[in-house]
């Protein structure tokens, strides 16, 4: 099974949304890391094939996908960003009729739905309206739904926005627990999320992957740029000023800063290991990675 | 079939949806059918009114009391039945004369289109002829009233450009109506071919618009669309379905809003007089139809709007992707034609009857004919026919509409 991206394109008028992505996606749990606007909702909608791309294609096993149809929705399972429901149905309705639209027959779909609510832990609410639901729980709906079809393609625009700590834990060992054989894509902009359960992470900016790999090689990238400074108080803020902050933790009447630099910040400065975080930091600067 | 059922329950489930049933039955029904028959119609007038209409809430009496008096003429329209009625009005107080819904009317239009002749230009009495006519001279009802059609096809050949062809058509036509016209009170007929049944439609298409316009758009306004279209029947089969249960939803909105104004109908005015033919109602009216036969004229005609108008809506619906527009789309398209009437040029009067629930049913009363490729067709077919072609032309264009990948 391979999902590939073939100079993948998108325009809205003079501005350039996606600009000529590639890549080859076999099974396994992939990060779509960037900050807002970066374009992957756009990129996600393509491989969903509901936007046409300017140029470029997707393919899944070979077969463009625009081409499958119906069979590349059958084993495609998405979640918008922008989550839509029917707020007079309950969380079991809205199961059932989404599982008709992806052709599941009833009995089997009757007993998916309870899996999966239990699965999100929506079961003693399942007849309760959506509308009455907090944001967390109408994402959990949202991830159900993605996944009443047991997807091959599974693909979750910021699938832990409006997740709580807990919810979000739930969220990604149910996908690393899912994943198995299957191809997941998830967009986020937080990078922990990603960093907690992606085998690959494609860093995405201006339409464009500027960076892809492992978390662990992606980390490695900003090897030896990466600082922990421990200073007074007032100097924090001469720091974020000079230099790119990752952290800032209050020890006493000091703070230890961790900085991200190319040369060693001060003398006081020492080494430490990198993680995704400071990778995405490094490439996007602590401005770009706040939008 | 499991799909349909779904998504037509799922249009049931919306509180517009009721809202708007509830208020088109209670405009319809209530309002335009039980309470005009039992109030403000057929209710008697009277100084000791109860309406700002004048008329008592006493309609089902009243009816009852103009049907007697309509069964003391007989059941065939005749010269001395003619005579009878005018006899009895001159010889009633005032008061019963006002009482409108009795044949009164009916009589009055008669006695001004086929005896002009006899009016009184000279005392300036400015009283209706009915008042004064002399009834003796109230002989060759038949043969007046062919005189009378002679002439209006005259007109209507050179206001209408009606060629020769047509107005043999529309002589063959009438050739077939039988005389004498069988007789019985003629305003219950009146009333529900001109004014009830005529005006359904046009007042069922807003709520229908409210309905239906969001068939489509309402999903791009909760934002389910995307969501929908990553599904396997979400694409193209969701279309049909949602289609065809807007569709059904028309048929059944019908269904209620038709048969609760026949129930209505049935209670107040009964069956009688079903057999008379509609040029009772007007005179020059050429169909040889009796008035079962227009009503059931009316009913196909508003049926088939119905679902042609359902057609357009679900159309404006699937391409504008915005629930105001397509709304405002909708009801544009049965209320502009009529705002803008006679500032539109005269073939653009002519097409806008074509429109689902913009034309009237009560064409079927006028002798107007269209022209496809040079054959004369009697106007009443063209409007139950060209409204609903319009709307399932339009259905294939709503699903691909739908269907469609998005550009931007």
């Amino acid at each position: 099974m391979e999902l590939s991206i073939d100079r993948l394109t998108k325009h809205y008028g003079h501005k350039i949304a996606v600009d000529r992505v590639s890549a080859t996606l076999g099974p396994g749990v992939y990060g779509l890391l960037g900050a807002n606007g970066a374009g992957k909702t756009t990129l996600m909608r393509m491989l969903c094939a509901i936007l046409e791309p300017t140029s470029g294609e997707v393919r899944f096993d070979g077969k463009e996908v625009s081409g499958l149809g119906g069979a590349y929705r059958d084993v495609l399972g998405y979640l918008p960003q922008d989550f839509g429901y029917y707020p007079s149905y309950t969380a079991s309705e809205f199961l059932a009729y989404i599982a008709a639209l992806k052709g599941i027959p009833r009995e089997a779909a009757k007993k998916r739905v309870k899996e999966l609510l239990g699965m999100v832990e929506l079961e003693g609410v399942a007849n309760k309206k959506i509308k009455t639901f907090s944001g967390g729980m109408k994402q959990r709906v949202g991830i159900a739904q993605a996944l009443l079809n047991n997807p091959q393609v599974l693909i979750l625009d910021e699938p832990t926005s409006g997740l709580d700590p807990k919810e979000r834990v739930r969220l990604r060992n149910l996908l690393s627990e899912y994943a198995g054989n299957k191809i997941v894509i998830l967009s986020t902009h937080i990078v922990s999320d990603v960093e907690a359960i992606a085998d690959e992470v494609f860093v995405m900016n201006a339409g464009q992957f500027i960076m892809h790999g492992t978390v662990a090689e992606l980390a490695g990238q900003v090897k030896g740029k990466v600082w922990e400074l421990n200073v007074p108080r007032e100097q924090a803020h001469y720091w974020q000023e000079e230099v790119t902050v990752a952290n800032y933790r209050n020890e006493g009447e000091r703070v230890v800063l961790r900085i991200i630099s190319d040369e060693k910040p001060s003398d006081g400065a020492v080494p430490c290991e990198p993680i995704l975080d400071d990778a995405y930091l490094y490439y996007f600067g602590a401005k770009e990675a706040q939008r | 079939m499991e799909l349909f059922a779904l998504e037509h329950k799922r249009l049931w489930r919306s509180t517009r949806v009721w809202i708007c049933v509830l208020l088109c039955f209670i405009y319809c029904v209530i309002y335009g059918g039980v309470l005009s028959y039992q109030w403000f119609v057929f209710g008697n007038v009277g100084i000791d009114s109860t309406s700002p209409y004048k008329n008592n809430f006493d309609g089902y009496s009243a009816i009852q009391d103009y049907k007697a008096q309509a069964d003391k003429y007989g059941d065939v329209w005749t010269d001395e039945a003619f005579q009878q009625m005018v006899k009895d009005f001159q010889t009633m107080e005032p008061p019963q004369q006002l009482q409108s819904m009795y044949d009164w009317q009916t009589v009055s239009s008669f006695l001004n289109n086929l005896y002009p002749e006899l009016m009184d230009m000279e005392s300036q009495t400015y009283q209706p002829l009915i008042h004064y006519v002399d009834t003796e001279k109230l002989t060759d009802f038949y043969e007046k009233r062919q005189e009378f059609l002679d002439y209006n096809l005259e007109v209507s050949r050179q206001n209408y450009l009606l060629t020769d062809e047509d107005v043999e058509t529309l002589r063959e036509m009438d050739s077939q109506i039988e005389e004498p016209y069988k007789y019985d009170w003629i305003q219950g007929w009146s009333h529900l071919l001109s004014t009830s049944l005529a005006s359904t439609g046009s007042l069922m298409a807003p709520f229908l618009a409210i309905v239906l316009a969001f068939t489509f758009s309402g999903e791009w306004h909760n934002s389910t669309a995307p969501l929908l279209h990553t599904t396997k029947h979400g694409w193209r089969k969701l279309a049909y379905v949602k289609v065809l249960s807007g569709l059904a939803f028309a048929v059944e909105l019908f269904v209620l809003i038709a048969g609760g104004e026949i129930l209505a109908q049935l209670v107040y005015l009964g069956t009688s007089g079903w057999d008379t033919p509609i040029q009772l109602i007007k005179l020059v009216a050429v169909a040889p139809w009796n008035m079962l036969q227009a009503e059931l004229y009316e009913l196909a005609f508003i049926f088939l709007g119905v679902i042609g108008y359902a057609g357009v809506v679900m159309l404006f619906s699937a391409l504008v992707k915005n629930n105001v527009l397509s709304l405002v789309f909708s009801l544009a398209l049965i209320e502009v034609p009529g705002l803008l009437g006679f500032y539109l040029p005269v073939w653009a009067q002519d097409a806008s009857q074509f429109i689902p629930l913009v034309g009237s049913p009560t064409d079927i009363f006028r002798m107007n004919m269209f022209h496809i490729f040079g054959k004369g067709v009697w106007m009443p077919w063209m409007l139950i026919t060209v409204p609903v072609l319009i709307g399932i032309v339009c259905t294939p264009f709503a699903i691909k509409g739908w269907a469609r990948r998005q550009k931007v």
